[in-house]
């Protein structure tokens, strides 16, 4: 029998199960995904960093994960989206003890423990799911007896944080824990696109390179000055936009260059702010592979994998810009474009990984435009 | 939403919605559930809807306000004298399976759609002719870079040899146009291959030969497609069985479970860009054969069309997959759609699931002398079932109970009796699951020696090995039982209040039911055999007291395609142990019954009763009731998301059934409307405290149990064929003495093959007798006498109080001796005495009140000589309602509903006389997929569906009935084979008329001699391979379009020699009759009726009297 844990929410509600992964505590903000696969694309996702993730398909862990490099190189293998998990914690119904795929290297609960992470098994999944739903923005923290160790996030301790134990990610600049410490020149072309960081997914790089492009990746907060690439891509990462330092105030500044930008969740939305736009806190994001967003203008829709707590506004829409994608479900904002500068935002993941590939040719035409700069 | 327009068509379009016809293997019930919701979704649109369907038991052929039924055969002929008359705008065949998609594609053909200036909507005949052509399938899909497995279309044989040599054995060979892998198959070598091509070839113009993929794993996904190019894939579907199985007869996992997140995407990728590539509109099942150990797959075909995999995705997912087909059809675009299932959220968006469901096939093999059990690529599923768990475990056994309809579920013992473990878990056949349970409990085979034999996906395996520990947990936990001195109730008291609440959870959250954990602890004290299926049921409630006391029970969770994401105010439920919180609560505001369906379809129990469950549900609802459907079958239209106010899609078991009337506070719980399982579980249940609305529990007992049933005649006066209930061996012996040959020998307990056998004499008595019965004191064999010639009569009706409120008589073509779903049905009775219709009528009256009927009934009588017998009484809804109800126009399932509810029907006595038509049943048979199985009917029904159609009289009726069940008016030759003496007799007339026909008439030798003899000339022909021109051959050759072999039941060698004639016509997709009063029938109506389709003034089906 596995050791009972517990899962305290910020609304004061407390739910019991059994403890996988490592026998550490953690605290993070609660969000909920309803991707049925890509388990290990999730966790190693910067984007959920401080964050306690929990799945609602009931069933993970079944095809085990992949054999993970320590460091970003060429080729970088799939099944995972950086080299460490970033969520705080797991929330699951079952875990597969063993799994047999072609590509496993180990189970789910042995990497967890690996990567100090804990996660909980054994939980009514859609019971939570219904409670982040109707409390926005639920903070969560995973206890157990008999262990004070803590998971840290990057340099912070959670339980630190606050009077309550209760780690809100909204409140911190968490980009610069994920973000690279150095430049990485990735892949050859005729062309370079500098990659800004705030938490890239691997994929990105994939796809770009994949294009035959030089990728320069750059530590989030890199001075403007001591950027020189053909074509800029801000990328997805954690948090709340308007908690990036002075990302937003340079990001304005690389737009007088009027070279092609394209912005993916985070960086969408730090362009957005860029261009005089404002987002906002949902209460509680769209974290799936299954969002519908279509182009605006048109009848023409695509299925896209997303993971964000925030959103542009649509109110505020300042002069040449223009909304480019919306949720076909809540109508929220999907894409800004301009009307005549190369600046695109989307707030889905072209370069999907996991999810559907929909959209992958947004990425085709952002480096298509670089290289015909 | 406000009603469409189709460009250039006028205001209110008038659409033809095709139908599937006769439900048969490999096209079944689910496309009622397609064919269905396309209606509504048409109606609602304000389209004006013509269904053309003869499949009379479905809720499609509902007549309303704006959809008008014609119940004619599904060809290009009869559906062009309904154009002639309705002069349509517009046709629909996407959603009537292959049947309707052949047929379009023969309007389209003979210029018959533009004739009538009537445009198709939805994927272009050009597309629908290029996925069916794999010559043509594999261009496209090579000029878009999509991998397709080597194959070659061969038009010969010497091609096929050929092309199976240069792609080199193993190979699969497919036949292009058939539905359900007929004739299809895997060949080893040239003789494998030669029995493979030749019957493909006779019913397909080309076979396809392949490189076989064994052991590869399949998936599917269901893909959307609308007229914008907006696409996505509904779900995708992993089968348990690796490629090799026909997808039919496999176990199907939604979603997949083994695939990582790139797999999933590249196969769903490849999905989209095949669709998109052939420009298809509406609906539509792509499969992929995918390497177990890398990323590279093959295309293995793409359905564009609603299939069997739609209904089960669309259950599976919760997304109504068939009316948002009919609306993309129609014109419109996903993104303007609503799921109407959330009522927020677009249409244009893929269901996430937050369960498993696991979809297992029905084979029903058993029932089919003779017939190879081996699964492969043609499939012999006749049903199946889906259930929906939280875990893995959970799903499986669910599947497996509702499958098997016994509590043990997957720990029954049963199904496996050979030692030898190894042979069948390498074999695929009907039983390979149980092989592989009994393979992984205790270890005595590893899971990586499963997998080497089976290819079974080994995390699969491991969730299976998951069940068999517990199990073995549980029959480890109970001690040897003491004796007889403490009961058994009292002993699983003792022992399993030592539970605790966790242990409880981890078993119940695995799948196993109260039932199942007390027959694993009977196994385990061995005391399993001596105990009584009451006392089972005892034990069983004994336990669920003690679990409930710990607070252990199911909980209920929605499925509502957005994994809770949104709200929901979805009424598509499940229970399962895998959480602790309700997700609905209870309604109390209205009055509400419980509605049990019907579960898997199978031989005997079909759409019928899929119909009556619907009607009843919407009777319910007229009514201010709320009604709550229990059902597990994903082929019907009871478990859609509009048919009740709650739908538990969930095992129709004594403690699921439990769960939701204790949950839902139900007035009661409605079991004569489902058929026969949810009648067997009535009693069970009123012992449990369930109040059963309708038949009172002693009217069912009284019913149902023969003895009591029997002496209730005795007493009022009505005559039954003589019975026994026999012990031993000297007590038929006595019996027989008595009544004479023939019997009626009814086992109680079989060992192989069927289950009832007329015995003619001593000989074929004990030849049945010891090779499947076991006679004991425990096993009783009850023996009856036949009587020969006597005409079979129904009385189908609603009773009320023991008084009957409405009774209908119908009589069967057949004269008794052959089961009557296979019989040939007539309303009104044509042929019998009005004496005889008196008497019946009176029984009937006298039995209901005896009984003190309150709800459905059906009772079945045979009458010679003008004095007519019982032969038995169903007190529940039957297999002919529907057919009845339509043909007289008035729905007998709404008229017992409001009897059930208490409620005085109004009193529609039909007449007789006033009927404007007459209403012809024809079983529709499946023998051309059951490979060895000899298609001659008798006592044990064989037909897997039924059609029904209506004339200005018997023979016109007749005609269009047999038609529809693809008997068609000959116009070759007929090969004869009499039988019997009085048989050949009776064939002299038809002959004439054949003759006069201009028919070539070719016999048997004795049939020949005898024809001959009365002046008929005919070619005689040899016993099968007597000589080089035999009787095979001029079936093979197809100088005969219509066999006639009637069996003599007597000698072995003409008993085998018939065989293979009747199979030769099956294969060879020969028209087939091996009943002689239906071959009579049959040619007199041919004669009546000669061209009647000339001119012919279709009648639609009159609505239901009020």
């Amino acid at each position: 029998m596995r050791s009972k844990c517990s899962l305290a929410l910020s609304n004061g509600e407390v739910f019991e199960g059994e403890l996988i992964g490592a026998p550490v505590r953690s605290s993070g903000e609660l969000v909920f995904t309803t991707a049925m696969v890509g388990y290990g694309e999730a966790l190693t996702d910067p984007s959920y960093f401080g964050q306690i993730l929990l799945f609602s398909y009931p069933l993970i862990g079944n095809y085990g994960v992949p054999p993970i490099p320590s460091s970003l190189e060429l080729p970088i293998p799939t099944g995972i989206e950086s080299s460490k998990i970033h969520a705080s914690a797991v929330l699951i119904s079952i875990d597969s003890p063993s799994a047999f795929h072609w590509k496993s290297f180990q189970s789910l609960d042995s990497w967890l423990k690996s990567q100090n992470v804990p996660g909980i098994m054994g939980l009514d999944t859609r019971h939570l799911v219904h409670m982040i739903r109707s409390n926005p923005c639920l903070m969560g923290k995973i206890e157990m007896s008999g262990s004070s160790a803590t998971r840290m996030l990057g340099e912070l301790d959670p339980f630190a944080c606050s009077d309550d134990g209760f780690f809100d990610p909204a409140k911190y600049n968490i980009v610069s824990q994920v973000s690279t410490k150095e430049r990485i020149i990735l892949g050859s072309g005729r062309k370079r696109i500098g990659l800004i960081d705030f938490g890239v997914k691997w994929n990105i790089i994939r796809q770009l390179v994949g294009h035959e492009c030089e990728v320069e990746i750059f530590p989030w907060d890199t001075p403007i000055s001591e950027m020189d690439c053909s074509g800029w891509l801000l990328s997805n990462g954690p948090g709340d936009p308007n908690q990036t330092g002075d990302s937003v105030a340079r990001i304005r500044a690389l737009l007088e260059r009027s070279q092609p930008v394209l912005g993916i969740c985070l960086g969408h939305q730090i362009l957005s702010l860029a261009a005089g736009m404002k987002t906002r806190r949902m209460p509680f994001g769209h974290r799936s592979h299954n969002q519908p967003v279509y182009e605006v203008g048109t009848r023409k829709g695509s299925i896209t994998s997303q993971n964000h707590g925030y959103v542009v506004e649509d109110d505020v829409l300042p002069d040449g810009w223009e909304i480019w994608f919306r949720n076909a479900n809540d109508q929220t904002v999907e894409g800004i474009r301009h009307k005549n500068k190369p600046f695109r935002g989307v707030q889905f993941h072209p370069e999907s990984a996991g999810g559907p590939r929909d959209t992958g040719e947004i990425l085709d035409q952002f480096v298509s435009e670089v290289l015909n700069s | 939403m406000s009603a469409f327009k189709i460009k250039s068509m006028k205001e209110k379009p008038k659409i033809v919605v095709l139908g599937s016809g006769g439900l048969s293997i490999g096209q079944a019930g689910e496309f009622d559930y397609s064919g269905t919701q396309a209606v509504k979704a048409l109606a609602e649109e304000g389209c004006d809807v013509i269904v053309i369907n003869p499949n009379i038991a479905t809720v499609q052929t509902n007549p309303s306000k704006n959809v008008k039924i014609y119940l004619y055969p599904v060809t290009a002929k009869w559906v062009e004298v309904v154009f002639a008359k309705e002069k349509p705008d517009a046709i629909v065949a996407s959603f009537g399976g292959q049947t309707a998609l052949n047929c379009l594609i023969e309007l389209d053909d003979l210029g018959i759609l533009d004739k009538y200036n009537v445009k198709n909507l939805g994927t272009s005949i050009e597309t629908l002719k290029m996925t069916e052509d794999r010559d043509l399938f594999a261009k496209q899909m090579k000029s878009i870079g999509m991998p397709i497995p080597p194959s070659v279309a061969c038009s010969s044989l010497s091609e096929a040899l050929v092309a199976a040599n240069d792609i080199s054995y193993p190979v699969i060979v497919r036949a292009a146009y058939a539905l359900g892998g007929l004739g299809s198959g895997f060949a080893n070598n040239d003789e494998e291959l030669k029995a493979l091509v030749e019957p493909g070839l006779a019913v397909s113009p080309q076979v396809l030969i392949e490189k076989s993929l064994k052991g590869w794993k399949e998936v599917e996904y269901e893909v959307m497609r609308d007229g914008e190019g907006n696409c996505i894939t509904i779900c995708n579907m992993e089968n348990f069985d690796p490629l090799g199985i026909h997808t039919g007869d496999s176990i199907v996992v939604c979603p997949s479970q083994s695939l990582s997140d790139d797999e999933y995407q590249l196969l769903r990728n490849a999905a989209l860009k095949m669709i998109n590539s052939m420009n298809i509109i509406g609906e539509c099942n792509a499969q992929f054969a995918l390497d177990p150990n890398s990323l590279e797959f093959y295309v293995i075909e793409v359905n564009a069309r609603l299939s069997r995999s739609s209904a089960l995705a669309s259950k599976a997912s919760g997304y109504p997959i068939a009316y948002i087909a009919a609306k993309v059809v129609l014109g419109h675009d996903l993104l303007e759609l609503k799921n109407p299932v959330t009522g927020i959220t677009c249409a244009f968006y893929e269901p996430a699931l937050d369960y498993v469901t696991i979809k297992m096939p029905r084979w029903d093999l058993q029932k089919f002398k003779g017939v190879v059990r081996d699964l492969g690529s043609t499939m012999k599923s006749v049903g199946e079932v889906m259930a929906i768990g939280r875990s893995f475990p959970e799903a499986l056994q669910k599947a497996v109970r509702m499958v098997s309809e016994i509590g043990e579920g997957i720990s029954s013992r049963n199904a496996i009796t050979e030692d030898d473990i190894r042979e069948l878990v390498s074999k695929t056949t009907d039983t390979r699951l149980y092989a592989v349970v009994e393979a992984l409990r205790d270890n005595k085979m590893t899971i990586d020696e499963v997998h080497a034999v089976t290819f079974i996906d080994k995390w699969f395996l491991s969730q299976i090995a998951i069940i068999t520990s517990i199990e073995k947990e549980i029959a480890e936990h109970v001690k040897p039982y003491p004796k007889k001195d403490i009961s058994y109730e009292d002993y699983f008291l003792k022992t399993f209040s030592s539970i605790s609440c966790d242990t409880w959870r981890r078993w119940k959250s695995s799948g196993f039911a109260d039932l199942q954990i007390v027959c694993v602890a009977l196994r385990s004290m061995q005391i399993f055999d001596q105990s009584t299926e009451n006392e089972r049921l005892e034990c069983s409630l004994v336990l669920r007291k003690l679990r409930k006391e710990l607070g252990v029970y199911p909980v209920v969770k929605k499925i509502d395609t957005t994994a809770a994401e949104y709200p929901s105010p979805s009424n598509y439920l499940y229970f399962s142990y895998g959480g602790l919180f309700h997700d609905p609560l209870p309604d109390d505001k209205k009055k509400s019954a419980v509605v049990l369906g019907g579960g898997s379809y199978r031989i005997g129990t079909s759409v019928e009763f899929d119909w009556c469950a619907v009607s009843c549900s919407e009777r319910l609802q007229a009514d201010h009731w709320r009604s709550v459907i229990v059902n597990c079958n994903p082929e019907t239209v009871s478990t859609d998301f509009n048919c009740s106010d709650r739908l538990y899609f969930d095992e129709i078991s004594v403690e699921r059934v439990l769960d939701i009337y204790e949950f839902e506070n139900a007035q009661g719980v409605i079991a004569s409307m489902g058929g026969q399982l949810p009648n067997k579980i009535a009693l069970p249940l009123a012992k449990a405290g369930v109040k059963l609305l309708g038949h009172s529990p002693e009217t069912i007992d009284h019913a149902e149990d023969r003895n009591r049933f029997s002496a209730l005649l005795d007493s009022i006066g009505i005559d039954q064929p003589k019975w026994v209930s026999a012990l031993s061996k000297s007590e038929i012996d006595s019996f027989i003495d008595k009544v004479g040959f023939p019997v009626l020998v009814r086992p109680s307990y079989v060992l192989s093959g069927a289950a009832m056998k007329v015995a003619y004499d001593r000989l074929s008595l004990d030849r049945f007798l010891e090779a499947a019965v076991d006679i004991s004191s425990e096993h009783p064999v009850v023996i009856s006498e036949f009587l020969t010639g006597a005409r079979e009569i129904e009385l189908d009706g609603v009773a009320r109080d023991g008084k009957i409120v409405t009774g209908i008589v119908s009589e069967h073509i057949e004269n008794a001796g052959i089961h009557s779903g296979d019989a040939t049905t007539v309303v009104p009775a044509q042929m019998l005495y009005v004496e005889t219709v008196r008497q019946v009528k009176k029984a009937g009256r006298k039995i209901a009140e005896g009984l003190k009927l309150n709800g459905p009934f059906n009772i079945q009588f045979l009458a010679k000589e003008g004095q007519i017998k019982v032969i038995e009484c169903n007190a529940r809804a039957a297999r002919s309602f529907p057919f009845i109800s339509k043909s007289v126009g008035l729905n007998l399932a709404e008229v017992a509903t409001d009897v059930i509810i208490g409620k005085a029907p109004k009193l529609t006595r039909y007449n007789e006389d006033e009927l404007p038509h007459v209403g012809v049943k024809a079983a529709m048979f499946s023998f051309g997929r059951l490979k060895g199985a000899d298609p001659v009917l008798g006592v044990e029904m064989a037909s897997t569906g039924e059609v029904g159609c209506i004339g200005r009289n018997f023979e016109e009726a007749l005609l269009l009935a047999l038609e529809a069940s693809k008997v068609t008016v000959p116009k070759k030759g007929i090969l004869v084979s009499a039988g019997a003496e009085k048989e050949k007799i009776l064939f002299l007339k038809s002959c004439k008329i054949l003759k006069n026909l201009g028919l070539k008439l070719y016999a048997t030798n004795g049939t020949a001699k005898f024809l001959q003899q009365h002046g008929f000339e005919c070619e005689s022909l040899a016993w099968p391979g007597e000589a080089e021109r035999d009787v095979l051959s001029v079936i093979k050759s197809g100088e005969v379009d219509f066999v006639v072999n009637i069996p003599k039941n007597t000698q072995l060698k003409e008993l085998t020699n018939g065989a293979k004639i009747r199979q030769c016509a099956v294969q060879f997709g020969c028209a087939i009759m091996t009943n002689m009063e239906k071959v009579t029938a049959f040619v007199r109506a041919i004669d009546h009726c000669k061209n009647f389709e000339v001119n012919h003034d279709p009648i639609c089906l009159p609505q239901y009297h009020a």
